[in-house]
């Protein structure tokens, strides 16, 4: 996450400057944690990158927006470790000499190619369970997609095993490799092409970055989660968000996407005789290549935009409502949240994230809430379908006054009026503004439980109107990330109808499974497409990334939960895992749902 | 020393606010008790009940008491064969206190099954243990508008689910047990309270509800007047008067003139116990006030226990279109389902009671009284156990609220 500006407080210099992962905090904290091992020695790389590091503090601002961390204090202890060892007159390790390197540096660059290990360390593990650690002996970041198919003939000759990779959020550990790892953070190229409604994207190019721009021309593109590059997402998982209610998702996202293939030649999927990547093989697939640029459809925004969370006492009510309104066409986007996703989501730390969860849940008895985004229209159309709800106004005042709804005598008042239909509380002015007395909502207030430097920069932050703007937060989704906030997450994602007895039945199993192992898990979300007849459902285990008991646990859940998801298709012939789905993202949303 | 009655009752509802304060008295009359109910999550009906009996301080009085996890929609109340006979081989009495006490449409379902579906389970019981009387706790409100006779009901139309089911449960009581010869009484309490002598209550609903309500509102804005400048309080004329009382404008909109027909559980009790000593079959009782209190009186207790002013009933079509500001929006919002509690005109015979129970009679409700019982709710933090601990307590809410056997509504401590 420290790789990109979410916030507007800046990224670390450095890194922007050398491109590796090692360069940013996520990596200086990887090799701080391999030197602390004995994993690699002090070398050539580990003390540039531990110099390079000025201590500006900004990836403080940056992390502990989403994940609580502090990187600054890791930061300090890389400096001083690599300092010490310096003083202490302590030999420096240099790189191996490699002929090999030195053909791969022809074509990238001497800058863009090692092998140094405090380096290739940080590429070398994943937070997933499931991901094997692998050093690599080769780190590479081309410009081109002549690079890239120049190094594709390179290894392939060689008999080397390469991975491409982003900013490291497969989670499903899919980026480690012990040959080469390409990293694409050097190619960001956007173009934009307003006349055709496309902007033409780099592979290195991010969900945050992407939609940035497109924003600032008053476009929406349809991209997942802001780290998330884009041109990975959509061949690992075919670009899922809320906006896949009214964008679709897979091939409906783009024009066109140029790749480079194994063997270092071209195509683009509109050449006549390209292979076929919108067909949808349910078995899997293999890779079609490295995607080296993608046509991403630009969408029109209206002025009048905006959002509102409808509350239910049940999942299925929430099924039947959010159905009805993608039947129905209302709405760009839609999404069903359980409350550990609100809470999350919407707190600033993971206190307030505890009480919100249990403000929502046990107190106000929601068991979850249709999120629905769209224009005057579409909200009046939401209005009129008759349901209590949540408008932005409403929420506004509930995300800035979070530090005291925890502690609200008054909620459960509020939930106990005994009125005919769940959550009537809602209805008329009265509600809002008492829940505005009562919070005394204020930027200043809401971060009180950050470290007192990190206050005034977060106050400024959090009094922007966006920070409280549910069409902006679910457009950039900045605080998706606070879901692995207080532990590692591993999702199951899924395409499957959009019917509550499957749907259950399947929650059910996985979180019996999960159970049974001892793992916290939870629903997380589900999104209609195609017209409400399918949607996405995300089911999440979370794990501690740091306890090896944990992670035994996990995997076996894990296996256990892929075997259960995998009768569940067999039987009922319409469930598309997103496992089967990798590779095949390019596909057309219709070959994957319904053939 | 008096002769040990040998009657076992078997009390159904014995962990809701009515059933526990009889259990507690029946315990304290060294009677014997089988207390029948429901089984539930987490904790047995012997825990639940042992709470209660150390709330009120008899679990070490010695007295028989035995508990029976049951499900009265089930034949033989879901018991085996042996443990129903043997059940029934004990019992002589039987005191039918479980209730659902939910107002709502969407509580239908539940209430109905609670109210009706479950009686001719507990009155078959009745005749298969030979007991000498069923005793069935309904409500003062079942009788419907105009005078209320302690007479079957006449009336078709009632105001919401509870006081339709309490009604169709009479007619059920009366058919049931005519049909198979068991004697039975019914007695219809009005709106309980807690303990008028000591304060102490296990459940806080009803008055409670509206107090505290009116109490958690006088703090939003004390908390916005003391701490954020006083901008929301403004806006609505909320403020702090000199003397330091919370000048908090309120209309509580209601029909027309009338009154609250209280009473505490202590008189509940006292009569209970005299219907038990000599009951006559098809009687009905009706245990309520003959001082009912007006809606400005409560709201004047409200005012001077809560260091608030401006609360104005208001009488009529309602609002009238009138912008209400967000206090009166929500405490209306509240009101609202107990409308008719609040303004009643109907004057309840006490013609059996007063012969049956002669010299008793409904302590008044006064602000000496209100301020014990609410003095005692606060201590104990509503029930929410943020306060001192008590065990057996229940939180004071509305319409979640489901508590044990008597499943208990926000407004209505009665069964």
């Amino acid at each position: 996450m420290c790789k990109i500006d979410f916030l507007g407080t800046g990224v670390c210099a450095s890194g922007a400057r050398r491109g590796y992962v090692s360069f940013y905090p996520e990596g200086r904290m990887d090799l701080y944690a391999a030197l602390a091992k004995g994993r690699v020695p002090v070398t050539e790389e580990c003390v540039e990158i531990a110099q390079s590091c000025d201590l500006c503090g900004k990836c403080d601002y940056q992390c502990c927006f989403v994940t609580g961390l502090r990187p600054t204090r890791v930061m300090e202890a890389l400096k001083s470790h690599v300092a010490r060892h310096l003083a202490a007159g302590k030999p420096v390790a240099h790189a191996d000499a490699d002929p090999f390197l030195q053909s791969i540096r022809m074509i990238v660059g001497d800058e863009w190619a090692t092998n140094d290990r405090a380096i290739a360390v940080t590429y070398s593990h994943a937070p997933s369970p499931l991901a094997v650690p692998a050093l690599p002996r080769y780190v590479i970041l081309p410009g081109t997609r002549q690079e890239i198919s120049s190094l594709l003939k390179l290894l392939g000759s060689a008999g080397i095993p390469w991975v491409v990779r982003g900013n490291g959020t497969n989670l499903m550990g899919f980026e480690l490799c012990e040959g080469a790892v390409i990293d694409l953070n050097r190619m960001k190229e956007i173009e934009f092409d307003e006349k055709n409604w496309s902007v033409r994207v780099g592979p290195g190019v991010a969900a945050f970055e992407l939609q940035r721009e497109a924003a600032q021309r008053g476009y929406r593109v349809n991209v997942a989660e802001p780290a998330a590059l884009v041109c990975g997402t959509m061949m690992c998982a075919g670009i899922v968000s809320l906006f896949s209610t009214a964008y679709g998702s897979c091939a409906d996202n783009y024009i066109d996407a140029e790749f480079v293939r194994t063997d270092g030649s071209f195509f683009s999927l509109n050449e006549k005789n390209a292979p076929n990547l919108f067909a949808f093989d349910r078995a899997g697939a293999v890779s079609p290549g490295v995607c080296s640029s993608l046509r991403v459809k630009l969408h029109p925004m209206t002025g009048d935009e905006s959002g509102a969370l409808v509350p239910f006492d049940s999942l299925e009510k929430a099924i039947d409502f959010s159905r009805d309104c993608a039947m129905r066409r209302i709405g760009l986007a839609i999404g069903i949240l359980g409350p550990e996703y609100l809470s999350s989501f919407m707190s600033p730390t993971q206190r307030t994230a505890a009480e919100v969860k249990d403000a929502l849940a046990r107190k106000l008895g929601i068991v979850c809430m249709v999120l629905v985004l769209g224009d005057r229209y579409a909200m009046a159309s939401l209005k009129e379908m008759g349901h209590p709800m949540i408008g932005q106004d409403l929420f506004r005042v509930l995300g800035l006054g979070l530090p005291s709804l925890g502690t609200a005598d008054w909620l459960e008042f509020i939930a106990g009026l005994p009125e005919e239909e769940p959550f009537g509380y809602l209805r008329g002015g009265g509600f809002a503004d008492l829940v505005e007395a009562a919070l005394c909502p204020s930027a200043s207030r809401l971060v009180r439980d950050f470290d007192p430097d990190l206050r005034p920069v977060y106050e400024e932050v959090y009094s922007r109107p966006d920070l409280t703007d549910l069409v902006w937060l679910n457009m950039f989704r900045i605080t998706s990330s606070r879901i692995g906030r207080e532990k590692q997450f591993l999702p199951f994602l899924m395409y499957l109808p959009l019917d509550h007895a499957l749907i259950d039945d399947l929650c059910t199993g996985l979180g019996s499974i999960a159970l049974r192992y001892a793992l916290k898990n939870d629903f997380g979300f589900i999104t209609p497409v195609d017209g409400g007849k399918r949607c996405v459902l995300e089911y999440d285990y979370f794990f501690d990334q740091n306890d090896g008991d944990e992670i035994d646990r996990i995997r076996q859940a894990a296996a256990e939960a892929g075997a259960a998801i995998d009768r569940f298709s067999a039987r009922t012939g319409t469930i598309r895992w997103v496992k089967y789905i990798f590779q095949q993202g390019y596909c057309r949303k219709e070959n994957l749902l319904y053939a | 020393m008096g002769q040990r009655d040998e009657r076992v009752f078997a009390l159904t509802g014995a962990t809701g606010f009515l059933g526990s304060h009889l259990m507690d008295a029946l315990i304290r009359k060294d009677r014997s008790l089988v207390i029948l109910g429901r089984r539930r999550e987490g904790v047995s009906l012997a825990d639940r009940v042992a709470a209660l009996l150390a709330w009120f301080d008899v679990r070490d009085r010695g007295a028989f008491v035995e508990t029976a996890e049951v499900d009265l929609l089930e034949p033989r109340l879901g018991l085996e064969r042996h443990r129903y006979d043997a059940l029934c081989g004990k019992v002589s009495e039987i005191i039918h206190c479980a209730s659902d006490t939910r107002f709502s449409e969407r509580s239908r379902r539940e209430a109905t099954e609670t109210n009706v579906h479950a009686l001719p389970g507990i009155i078959r019981m009745a005749k298969d243990s030979g007991a000498r009387c069923f005793h069935y706790v309904s409500t003062a409100y079942v009788s419907g508008s105009g005078p209320a006779r302690e007479a079957p009901i006449v009336s078709r139309m009632f105001p919401n689910v509870y006081e339709e089911t309490k009604a169709e449960a009479e007619r059920q009581v009366a058919a049931l047990c005519s049909l198979q010869a068991t004697p039975f009484t019914i007695v219809r309490p009005s709106i309980v309270y807690g303990d008028s002598v000591t304060g102490r209550s296990n459940r806080f609903n009803a008055l409670y509800y509206h107090v505290r309500a009116l109490g958690l509102i006088r703090d939003i804005y004390l908390n916005d007047i003391s701490h954020h400048g006083g901008r929301k309080s403004r806006e609505i004329g909320i403020h702090l008067e000199p003397d330091g009382i919370l000048h908090l404008p309120l209309r509580i909109f209601l029909a027309r003139r009338g009154h609250v027909n209280l009473i505490p559980v202590d008189y509940f009790v006292a009569v209970m116990m005299s219907v038990l000593e000599s009951p006559r079959s098809g009687h009905i009782y009706h245990i309520t006030s003959d001082a009912p209190r007006t809606t400005e009186e409560l709201a004047a207790y409200c005012e001077r226990f809560l260091g608030i002013r401006g609360i104005e009933t208001v009488y009529g079509e309602g609002p009238n279109g009138s912008v209400q500001n967000p206090p009166e929006e929500i405490f209306n919002k509240l009101v609202r389902p107990y409308l008719p509690y609040l303004s009643d005109t109907r004057s309840f015979d006490r013609t059996n009671t007063k012969s049956l129970a002669a010299g008793l009679s409904a302590p008044d409700l006064t602000y000496d009284v209100f301020e014990r019982c609410m003095s005692y709710a606060v201590r104990v933090d509503w029930g929410n156990g943020n306060g001192r601990r008590d065990g057996g307590v229940s939180r004071a809410s509305g319409q979640r609220e489901s508590e044990e056997e008597e499943t208990e509504n926000g407004s209505v401590n009665r069964s």
